[in-house]
């Protein structure tokens, strides 16, 4: 990061260069400590750890590959990436260099003890255990150490590859990028061989510092980042506890809290936006007269929907609604929405039957002889009321919004689907022009099988 | 069986071919005309779901392969997804049919074979697959609370 902010050509590549080459060597190091944790039975704690050679050779060694490359020691692509990190630095003057060389100094220190604690020494007191680490655990390990120092030997492929992102991040500008190996004493290269010293000292001399380092670290738990990070969290959590509460207790919460708040929303939406010629009754021929008889057919279907006390009825009641729609398609001269929509209607009158049958017989009686609780009495009518009244605005805005001068985007998709192969735009439309839509809700479908599929081999066991 | 079982027993035996052709004409009438994948699709199925509502969920299973529908459903997907974002490897934008505008297709009868069509047929595969599969599931749950009773 701080390598984009030193900026140039050389901050920008290698920046890259640095992020794919630490990359590398910090996941083989994540594994390192998982494959470790794994064998040792769970222990996680460093100072429990040690002298693991023994029974994980092959991991210490790749490790000790990653580790390597990670504190930017000569012949890995860590060494590279520190070589970069420095270059952009001594551009920005001794302050700046002595700030970023610090960087590479902790690494080597804390990396190099990582390692060491859990490797080299005595064998801790956790348990050693029979196991050795698995090779499928073992073998990434062991390809990113190896590709770590393969990188560090023949440097031409992460050279492109951050010399292509460099020139990215500056905006097209080419951002050349050239490493190797120069045995003299260039600036940096003796910064490195002081990053080595100073970090070796800090191994070395591990012991003084662990009082300093506590003490830190104590100050750093009481007022810290991580204690503001696990109260926000606590707070984060308790907040989403009462909104599950609020959102998902049953399955009336679960309807209103999608339509309430998307009521209030788009209806404020529609209210701060200008309205001309919007919501304006047009008037009323002859000549639509079928289709205001069969609207008003499917809003008494509608409104019948709430009488039943059958469950058989209720299918029959809703069915007719979406038929009734099915013929306003028609009407209006849509006949593959019409097709669809008689289909998919009578599919889902035959899945309704299916899945009502499920339910205890006279549920629906039953439930509605219970007594309205006095909460409920005024709030269901409420939110009804309010969704109501959302989708009326949206619907009377946006069919009674006057159509804007200039050619409309429905004639150019008539003219292009011949182009498409397709005499029928819908068609057209459906697998070509928008067939990523199209895709996305057939992935939907696929989810709402696997759902199904789910809940009721749930209620299967239960 | 009751006598009053035949007569529906035998439409429904004698209706589920007709349903499959009506089925293939919508898909294969969908670019020159009304229909697509997913129409043809849902003919199709309620073909099938006829077959549960007339002879119950043992006998269907017995007469018709539904057990694959959820395998159906994944092809369809698969298949989707394959046609859309194959054009990515050859460096054009996703949904780049074949053949391109302006080229001739080769024509079966009505039937085009260009990759659009290739892709309806996926949203055929995956409508069929995934409303059958859920009549299955529907039908299995139904049985089992006979079962317990």
């Amino acid at each position: 990061m701080a390598l984009y902010g030193l900026g140039g050509a050389v901050g920008a590549a290698g920046g890259a260069f640095f992020v794919a080459a630490h990359a590398l060597a910090k996941s083989a190091l994540f594994m390192v400590s998982g494959a470790v944790t794994q064998a040792s039975e769970g222990e996680d704690r460093l100072g429990r750890l040690g002298g693991r050679w023994r029974t994980m050779p092959v991991v210490a060694a790749a490790g000790a590959l990653a580790a390597a490359a990670l504190a930017g020691l000569p012949l890995t692509a860590g060494f590279f990436k520190d070589e970069l990190l420095f270059k952009a630095a001594l551009e920005h003057g001794p302050v700046v260099t002595a700030l970023v060389a610090a960087g590479p100094v902790l690494t080597l220190a804390y990396i190099g003890r990582f390692w060491a604690r859990i490797f080299l020494g005595s064998p801790g007191e956790a348990p050693a255990g029979p196991r050795s680490v698995p090779a499928t655990l073992a073998a990434p390990i062991v390809a990113l150490g190896l590709l770590s120092v393969a990188l560090g030997l023949w440097t031409v492929p992460l050279e492109s590859l951050a010399a292509e992102a460099g020139s990215v991040s500056l905006g097209g500008e080419p951002a050349g990028l050239s490493v190797a190996y120069h045995l003299d004493a260039r600036a940096t290269n003796l910064i490195a061989l002081g990053v080595y010293a100073l970090g070796g000292l800090l191994l070395a001399t591990y012991q003084r510092w662990v009082p300093v380092a506590e003490r830190f670290a104590l100050v750093a738990l009481r007022f810290g980042p991580e204690r503001a990070y696990v109260s926000s969290l606590r707070q984060a959590n308790r907040l989403s506890s009462a909104l599950h509460r609020v959102e998902v207790r049953d399955l009336r919460r679960r309807v209103a809290a999608v339509l309430v708040p998307c009521g209030v929303l788009v209806t404020a939406g529609f209210l701060a936006t200008p309205t001309l010629g919007q919501y304006e009754v047009g008037p009323l021929d002859a000549g639509d007269a079928p289709l205001a008889i069969v609207l008003a057919l499917a809003a008494a279907a509608a409104l019948a929907a709430m009488a039943p006390r059958s469950q058989l009825v209720l299918v029959l009641v809703l069915s007719s609604a979406g038929y009734s729609l099915a013929a306003v398609f028609a009407l209006f001269g849509a006949p593959d929405v019409a097709l669809v929509a008689v289909l998919v209607e009578t599919l889902f009158a035959l899945l309704f039957v299916a899945v009502f049958s499920l339910l205890p017989g006279g549920a629906l009686r039953r439930e509605a002889s219970l007594p309205v609780p006095p909460s409920r009495r005024w709030r269901d009518p409420l939110i009804a009321v309010v969704s109501g009244l959302f989708a009326l605005a949206v619907v009377w805005g946006t069919l009674s919004s006057p159509v804007p001068p200039g050619p409309a985007i429905s004639e150019r998709l008539i003219e292009l689907a011949p182009d498409a192969h397709a005499q029928d735009v819908v068609t057209a439309i459906l697998s070509d022009f928008r067939g990523l839509d199209t895709l996305g809700e057939v992935t939907v479908l696929v989810i709402a099988l696997a759902g199904v599929g789910g809940a009721l081999s749930r209620r299967r066991s239960a | 069986m009751s006598p009053s079982n035949v007569l529906p027993r035998a439409v429904a035996r004698f209706l589920l071919l007709p349903i499959g052709m009506i089925a293939v004409a919508v898909f294969v009438r969908g670019l020159s005309s009304t229909g697509d994948g997913f129409a043809a699709g849902t003919v199709a199925a309620l073909g099938v779901v006829l077959q549960y509502v007339v002879f119950g969920h043992r006998e269907a299973e017995r007469r018709l392969p539904v057990r694959r529908a959820p395998l159906a459903a994944a092809a369809g997907l698969a298949l989707g997804i394959g046609i859309g974002f194959a054009p990515l490897l050859f460096g054009d934008p996703v949904f780049t049919h074949l053949p391109p505008a302006g080229e001739k297709v080769a024509k079966l009868g009505t039937l085009e074979l260009a990759t659009s069509v290739a892709f309806d047929a996926a949203v055929f595969l995956t409508v069929f697959g995934m409303v059958v599969g859920i009549v299955r599931e529907l039908a299995r749950a139904a049985e089992r609370e006979d079962q317990e009773e």
